[in-house]
């Protein structure tokens, strides 16, 4: 019995020992291609870079209002982000290429898979990315509105507002992903119905003293406060 | 021999002023006489007026240029003689000119005989026929017409010891029409002129007749019964002759001088605001100021008529506008001082439009399509020149100007004679304005006077139609339509110095066919839109509209 | 050149009818039923009585009014001038009136005013408001006459206020204006202000950014300025409006402060190199300031403050304002209220940290107006508590202080706005 370990131990050395010997050549190749993949990506962005800047771009974006909107997504110029891009996809490209290269059953199949996915996951992204954006300009003009009108509850309004977007665009994503559709669907049904029915009822019986004042306000004259009858210009 | 009679025949009428010394001297002693204007009335009558209205020719010392008269019945010496005036007066109607003349009564000179008598002494028969008083305390507050002169309305006679009172010049005492006397004189100086045919008289200073107490002294109730009265002996014994009123009042105030009924005080009268007004419209390149004084003339009896003028032998007056109206045109006419008198300017027409030929032209052309009897003032049709150096009013009564030769053709005598100096200078002086020049040519001013005269005279809606004003938007473009029965005359003027587009609201006369009256061409048939024209600078249109 | 697009043909018509104009009084409307009449009149009593030689012209532009407001102008054009012995005035009086749209918008409104003045060739406008039933016969004349006899492109109103009238005016907008663009003009953003025709076609032919859209009149006071064109003020008099709802704080704010802000942003060029102020000519009297009781402390005002301050600090205010000023500010906010002070020095300081965050547009520029708001009104609270007492000599003193620390740190201004962040 001594020799049977001995022997399948040798076995299992020498199958692993020839399995790192097929693997790490393979694995060399990966790098080196993922190496390439990076100095072409480079290439790539600095080409990118230079040429975008060429066609003005960035004063394009500037005038249309894009550089705006990437601004209050703390992104930086158009330029900047295109060629970061090109860098990105790039790079992913040779990632992918070398992983492919390791010819790890049913990885392949995986990558394919992944790469299938790529347009939806891209546009996933972008639904994500807006959300961010919308959430973020609309709750903030909520914030202000009803801190300026003087509502106790402005930064409650603003996280709903803000929280029902993020929920309105993570499934929306998913969706777009194709992942756990239904599920995903009742879940979003059932939080958001929640969220509505608890806003309800918090207005209808705890909030009735909130209500009635917001109710109030908003019928009343536009004089928030006493400083308000004061002639400004 | 007057003209076959139609009693109405000042409504059709085009009126040449002109004072016989101003017009053409035949004997060489400088001053214009009845026979040299008789020798010129065949240019009178080509140049198609009808009437000629004579400033005053009487004897007269000559202090207000014959508006102070020493003798009504008589003819000035220098002008000729009463036999040269008939002459004249027979030569004019035979040419079927009428001649009207001037009956100055409200004040005599104080040369005549009849102020010599009243003031030789207190108890002279003629006494009365004049206004006297022991003080100046009078009437006060009456005010003083030639300001520019007098200091006051009443004048010290020495000879008499006491105040004699005048409206006008000292030297120009009134008459005292509250004598009975008085008022049969002057009957009988009008029936003298009658009987020897004068057709008609414009009667002087009519406001100022009589005076009393406690009033402006200026159009009483007796005043309108003296015009009333003399009317009447006219209609009896004359009929068929005219009288003309000189009264330079607001038209609501003239329109008193009309009378009642069927009018038993004056025929006609001038219309003295409009004249201002016309000339402001142009300047202002606004229809505003004419619109506004004929929409406050108040309507006259059928039988009466409203005389137009532009310009006349006074000064340009400005008593009957507005101060702020009055400032105006002294800035746009008189800037120099010496251009104003009394409360007025003393210039021409053709200096006052700086000579522009389409102005020159407009106005004229406002004045003989305008309701009323257009007066044409002599030389303005060749576009004289003034003189605005020469002393009271002078200035525009300088001598015709027949041609470029001696004296400018007016006389033969030494230039320094004249009674008068020429206008010489190169724009308005003898030489480039005169008759013999403008006749030989086919598009000079006095041709286009002519044929715009002519074209008036054809058309009898001019002198007896109705007017009804359009109000299209365009403010610069003063429209109105002259009818008479069926005869319809669109005319169109534009008062601005830039070329206009307007469009007129012909839709009562839809189906009418515009004939330009000069070209005589067709403009296309007014339909039911807006009548679109467009006109020159300072271009007017006059259309026929008939339906064909 | 004139926007001929902008104008309907009724409008045109009328324009080719008045041909040519030396001034031109325009009244914007909308629902103005009430006051119109008198405030018409009251332009043709000024026209009769100073320029009455001249060629003039009433515009109305109206925004859809629903109520009586065109029939009654309607009316009083086809009403003859009354007729007397001689006559009322020498020219023609034209009354143009048209509707721009379909609600009211003060911006549009000038557009067509502008492409009216252009072809009518005018020397000189004047806006009225027929809101102001103070508006007499001398306003419409004191705010053309600089323009038309003495070349001045922008005619600004004096007034005569009472000392609690006008602080948003008085605190933030004049100072401000005046440090930044360096001409002391007291009342820009006005109802009632005089151009000249040089100045109408100089800004019909800029397209009009809808930040300024509500408050024109200030735009083109600054185009006036940083073209070099002479500015003016000219006295009225004491100004009274039909009681109305008006915009609330935060709309005041947005057309005004935004107003300033979006023209400092436009015509940075010209004051980013320039330092101190001049000041124009004034005609009639100068600014005047009476007396007023002063208004019940308005504690609720100090309460938005703290809490809005609290609010939007870290979610807003952090991306707008310096961090010194940050700290400042809830120095201040933890204040008592009966111990409450908001210094000049830390008003200016936050609002040139606002108008650099518009400026890079930081966050939304709406945004950053909005979050003003809160801070005014605690300055607002601070200022009246301060001068409830004062004399209007005192009030004025402050007033030209909190001038001088503007431009004293206009440096700071410029260092802001050139940052990045």
């Amino acid at each position: 019995m001594k020799d049977a370990i001995v022997q399948g131990l040798q076995q299992a050395y020498q199958n692993m020992s020839q399995m790192i010997a097929q693997f790490l050549p393979r694995l060399v190749v990966m790098l080196v291609i993922v190496l390439t993949g990076v100095l072409v990506a480079y290439a790539f962005k600095y080409a990118a870079r230079m040429i975008l800047r060429l066609t003005k771009l960035d004063r394009l974006s500037e005038e249309a209002g894009a550089s705006k909107v990437l601004r209050m997504a703390a992104l930086p110029s158009m330029t900047e982000v295109l060629s970061r891009s090109v860098f990105w996809i790039t790079l992913l490209g040779f990632i992918l290429i070398g992983i492919s290269v390791l010819n790890i059953a049913g990885l392949q199949e995986q990558i394919a898979r992944l790469l299938r996915l790529l347009p939806e996951i891209v546009v996933a992204m972008l639904i994500l990315f807006l959300g961010l954006v919308i959430a973020n300009f609309l709750s903030r003009a909520v914030l202000l509105g009803s801190v300026n009108r003087g509502y106790g509850s402005a930064m409650l309004f603003s996280w709903s507002v803000r929280f029902i977007i993020w929920i309105l665009a993570i499934t929306m994503a998913l969706d777009e992903l194709s992942v756990a559709r239904q599920t995903v669907l009742a879940a979003f049904s059932i939080v958001f119905g929640a969220f509505m029915l608890g806003l309800a009822i918090a207005f209808g019986f705890g909030g009735q003293d909130l209500a009635r004042k917001f109710l109030e306000r908003s019928l009343a004259e536009k004089k928030t406060d006493d400083s308000d009858e004061l002639q400004p210009l | 021999m007057a003209p076959q009679e139609d009693k109405l025949w000042y409504k059709d009428a085009v009126i040449y002023q002109l004072h016989v010394r101003t017009f053409c001297d035949s004997d060489g002693n400088g001053v214009g006489d009845f026979r040299g204007l008789t020798n010129k009335l065949d240019y009178l009558q080509e140049l198609g007026i009808n009437a000629i209205w004579l400033l005053p020719f009487y004897p007269s010392p000559l202090r207000d240029d014959g508006y102070d008269i020493a003798d009504y019945t008589s003819v000035n010496p220098t002008y000729g003689t009463i036999e040269d005036f008939k002459t004249f007066l027979n030569a004019a109607h035979a040419r079927k000119i009428r001649v009207i003349t001037e009956l100055v009564v409200n004040h005599t000179s104080d040369q005549h005989p009849w102020f010599q008598e009243a003031r030789s002494s207190r108890d002279n028969p003629k006494r009365d026929w004049y206004v006297w008083s022991d003080t100046d305390d009078k009437y006060k507050g009456v005010r003083i017409i030639f300001i520019d002169t007098e200091m006051s309305n009443w004048s010290w006679d020495p000879i008499s010891k006491s105040y004699y009172w005048h409206r006008f010049f000292s030297h120009q005492p009134d008459l005292n029409y509250d004598n009975p006397a008085v008022k049969e004189a002057v009957w009988e100086v009008m029936k003298f002129w009658l009987d020897i045919g004068v057709d008609g008289f414009r009667l002087d200073a009519v406001p100022y007749l009589v005076e009393r107490e406690g009033t402006s002294c200026e159009n009483l109730p007796e005043t309108h019964t003296v015009i009333k009265e003399l009317r009447a002996r006219l209609d009896d014994a004359y009929p068929g002759k005219m009288l003309l009123a000189e009264a330079n009042m607001w038209p609501a105030d003239v329109r008193d001088y009309f009378g009642q009924g069927d009018g038993d005080e004056f025929h006609m009268a001038f219309h003295f605001p409009l004249m201002p007004r016309m000339f402001m419209a142009v300047k202002l390149e606004d229809r505003k100021p004419i619109i506004e004084i004929l929409e406050q003339t108040p309507q006259i009896p059928d039988k009466c008529q409203w005389c137009v003028f532009l310009r006349n032998h006074d000064e340009l007056t400005l008593e009957m506008v507005t101060d702020i109206e009055r400032d105006y045109m002294y800035d746009s006419f008189a800037n120099d001082k010496t251009m104003r008198i009394n409360l007025g300017i003393r210039r021409r027409l053709a200096p006052l439009l700086e000579n522009d030929r389409r102005r020159i032209e407009l106005l004229n052309g406002l004045l003989l399509s305008m309701p009323g009897t257009p007066i044409i003032y002599y030389g303005d049709e060749i576009g004289m020149g003034d003189n605005v150096y020469l002393g009271d009013r002078n200035g525009v009564r300088t001598p015709m100007q027949w041609n470029g030769g001696w004296n400018a053709g007016f006389s033969s005598s030494d230039p320094e004679r004249l009674y008068s100096p020429l206008i010489s200078n190169p724009v308005y002086g003898y030489q480039s304005v005169n008759v013999e020049a403008q006749r030989r040519t086919e598009h000079s001013l006095l041709s286009w006077t002519k044929s715009v005269i002519q074209t008036r005279n054809s058309f009898r809606v001019f002198s007896r139609g109705s007017i009804d004003f359009l109000s299209p938007s365009n403010h610069r473009v003063l429209a109105y339509v002259r009818q008479l029965g069926e005869e319809k005359v669109l005319v169109v003027n534009n008062l601005s110095s830039s070329a206009q587009a307007v469009e007129l609201n012909l839709q009562s006369f839809k189906g009418h066919i515009p004939i330009e009256m000069f070209g005589r061409n067709l403009f296309p048939r007014i339909g039911e839109l807006p009548y679109l024209l467009t006109l020159a600078p300072y271009q007017f249109f006059w259309f026929r509209l008939r339906r064909i | 050149m004139a926007d001929e697009s902008l104008l309907s043909e009724d409008l045109l018509r009328q324009l080719m009818s008045v041909g040519e104009a030396d001034l031109l009084v325009a009244i914007p409307t909308y629902n103005n039923a009430g006051t119109i009449a008198q405030a018409i009149q009251s332009i043709e009593d000024s026209y009769q009585q100073n320029f009455v030689r001249d060629r003039v012209a009433i515009l109305n532009v109206d925004g859809g009014s629903s109520d009586q407001t065109q029939q009654i102008i309607a009316s009083l054009n086809g009403k003859k001038d009354s007729i007397r012995r001689g006559i009322t005035s020498l020219r023609t009086v034209h009354r143009i009136t048209t509707q721009y749209g379909r609600s009211p918008s003060q911006g549009s409104a000038l557009k067509v005013v502008f492409s009216a003045a252009d072809l009518l060739r005018v020397k000189a406008c004047a806006v009225v408001s027929p809101a102001t039933t103070s508006l007499d016969p001398a306003w419409a004349a004191n705010l053309l006459r600089p323009a038309y006899r003495q070349d001045f492109a922008f005619v600004a109103p004096l007034y005569s206020r009472s000392k609690f009238q006008g602080l948003l005016a008085r605190n933030l907008l004049y100072p401000m204006s005046r440090a930044v663009f360096g001409v002391r003009i007291r009342e820009m953003y006005a109802d009632e202000w005089g151009f000249s025709g040089r100045l109408a076609s100089e800004c019909g032919s800029q397209p009009m950014d809808e930040a300024v859209r509500a408050r024109p009149e200030a735009w083109m006071a600054v185009n006036a300025i940083c073209n070099g064109m002479k500015c003016s003020q000219s006295y009225l008099g004491p100004r009274t409006t039909v009681p109305s709802g008006g915009p609330d704080i935060v709309e005041t704010i947005r057309q005004t402060v935004g107003n300033l802000f979006y023209c400092c942003d436009a015509f940075q060029d010209h004051w980013l190199d320039r330092n101190g102020t001049e000041s124009v000519q004034t005609f009639g009297s100068d600014h005047e300031l009476t007396p007023e009781d002063a208004p019940p402390r308005p504690d609720k005002s100090f309460e938005l403050f703290r809490n809005g301050f609290q609010t939007l600090q870290d979610a807003v205010l952090k991306s707008i304002l310096a961090k010194d000023t940050l700290a400042q500010l809830k120095q201040i906010a933890a204040m008592d209220i009966d111990k409450f002070d908001f210094p000049s020095e830390l008003w200016v300081r936050v609002l040139y940290d606002f108008a650099a965050a518009y400026h890079r547009t930081a966050i939304s520029r709406d945004h950053i107006l909005q979050a003003l708001v809160p801070l005014y009104r605690g300055q607002l609270f601070s200022f009246l508590a301060d001068h409830a007492q004062s004399t209007p000599e005192e009030m004025e003193a402050d007033t030209e202080a909190l001038c001088l620390e503007f431009e004293r740190q206009k440096p700071y201004l410029i260092e802001r706005w050139k940052a990045k962040n």
